[in-house]
């Protein structure tokens, strides 16, 4: 078989591991799908230092077990690479996610218009919180199924960390061009954003267990939790 | 009347947040102080929705199993907050307490803590109003001063309102036939003793001497309207522990 004329760059494009090749200046020549996303919460100086930190001596390649975290994106591993002076490449290694099989008991779930219950959680934070709340919701939405006591709980505990913020950023939108499986099952995703200065976070736990019952991925950081919410119709 | 009124902006925020939840079916817990509304509030609101008191658990259970929605009052009476029992209802509870076992927080999808009548300043005048109109209807009086709200003391919220606008009512379409009765009921049922006319004389000259005092501003003065010397009326001031 003729190698030379299997486009490998497209391997590389549709990898879910990002890779991105830098010129020494630090400029980015090329990265594929997976660093397009990535490169969406981190900068590219942050991407381009990391890669000269873990820089191997010489020309070569060099792998590196190294947790790293930007976001909802999770690493365990890096590689840093060079064959000339002029280019260097980074490439990062998704964690792995534990993969449990989905399934959704239907009997606690009732469709739902999540900007009532949003709302409604929204009206309980104002009750003890005087944050200047900055909201960007898709009123277009369409309701879908929801364990609504459980979410609405969850919901609770999250605002009820930014009590003491002095702004909160709502964001509430439809995921474009990502999906979840549930029993086998595809699901576009609504992702739910609640950012500030600075939050509690003595309760994280919990919320994440709440968002866990309910089917519900969670990203908890100091300054911002964000929930990915399966849209079941 | 409404069923339920209040120009609070905590309590306007918490009705909104309940009339939104009407279209969920979710949990919603309301705590606050004995007498600020909460039940007016949760009537109004929720008026199909069948109610149980928390204190008579036999019935409480019988409800929950024959119903999916469902209105407790007195939650805090009701000891056995088992997960199990709520589980696929919508609870609409009402406590006069606000500490509960930790787990009470993971049933109910909404908390709120509805503020006292001494936090809602914008509330007293307007429930003053109504509770007056219904005393005036009651003793049948229109012409009495209104009562001076701020020395109203609100440690049990609309009851001590309602009680005080009440009383006030009460106490200024009096007459003496009316005081001699309610006298002559207090003698019959106290006396008994060996020295009661001292003991009881207190009950005219109290009142009698602190009116004075109030409305005419001097010892001197009120000695003469009374017509008694005023180092008598000195001696009884020190007699009666008058300030």
């Amino acid at each position: 078989m003729n190698l030379e004329s299997i486009d490998f760059k497209l391997f590389i494009e549709t990898d879910n591991n990002p890779f991105i090749l830098f010129e020494s200046s630090g400029h980015i020549i090329y990265l594929n799908n997976a660093a397009e996303m990535l490169l969406c919460y981190v900068g590219t100086k942050e991407l381009y230092d990391l890669t000269l930190t873990y820089a191997p001596k010489t020309f070569g390649h060099k792998s590196t077990i190294h947790s790293l975290e930007y976001e909802s994106f999770s690493f365990y591993s890096l590689m840093v690479g060079y064959e000339t002076d002029e280019q260097i490449y980074l490439r990062l290694y998704n964690k792995p996610l534990v993969q449990t099989k989905i399934s959704i008991s239907n009997e606690s779930l009732i469709a739902t218009d999540i900007n009532t219950i949003l709302e409604a959680n929204i009206t309980l934070f104002q009750l003890e919180s005087n944050a200047a709340i900055s909201l960007f919701v898709d009123q277009e939405l369409p309701a879908f199924k929801l364990d609504q006591n459980y979410f609405s709980i969850m919901l609770r505990k999250a605002f009820n960390s930014f009590i003491n913020s002095t702004t909160l950023d709502v964001v509430l939108k439809l995921i474009v061009g990502e999906y979840i499986l549930i029993d086998d099952k595809k699901h576009q995703m609504i992702e739910l954003v609640l950012k500030a200065p600075k939050r509690r976070v003595d309760h994280d736990d919990e919320i994440s267990q709440l968002a866990n019952q309910t089917h519900i991925a969670s990203s908890l950081k100091p300054e911002i939790i964000k929930f990915q919410i399966p849209l079941i119709l | 009347m409404k069923l339920f009124y209040s120009t609070s902006t905590k309590v306007q925020y918490i009705t909104k947040g309940l009339e939104l939840s009407k279209s969920l079916f979710v949990s919603s817990l309301i705590i606050g102080e004995a007498h600020i509304g909460k039940k007016s509030l949760i009537k109004s609101i929720f008026p199909e929705i069948p109610w149980v008191d928390g204190s008579d658990i036999i019935k409480l259970k019988q409800t929950l199993n024959k119903h999916d929605e469902l209105i407790i009052s007195n939650f805090e009476l009701y000891g056995d907050y088992s997960i199990g029992d709520f589980k696929g209802k919508r609870i609409i509870a009402i406590s006069d307490s606000t500490s509960f076992p930790s787990h009470i927080d993971s049933l109910f999808a909404f908390i709120y803590t509805m503020p006292s009548l001494k936090e809602r300043p914008e509330d007293v005048e307007y429930l003053a109003d109504i509770f007056t109109k219904e005393a005036r209807s009651i003793f049948m009086t229109k012409d009495i001063s209104p009562l001076d709200l701020a020395k109203i003391d609100l440690a049990d919220n609309t009851k001590s309102l309602k009680k005080a606008i009440f009383e006030h009512q009460a106490y200024n379409t009096i007459t003496p036939n009316k005081i001699e009765r309610i006298l002559y009921n207090y003698f019959e049922k106290e006396l008994g003793g060996n020295n009661d006319y001292a003991k009881y004389l207190p009950i005219f000259e109290h009142p009698l001497i602190m009116a004075g005092l109030d409305k005419f501003g001097s010892q001197l003065k009120l000695s003469s309207i009374l017509g008694i010397n005023r180092n008598t009326l000195r001696k009884k001031v020190y007699e009666l522990g008058i300030n």
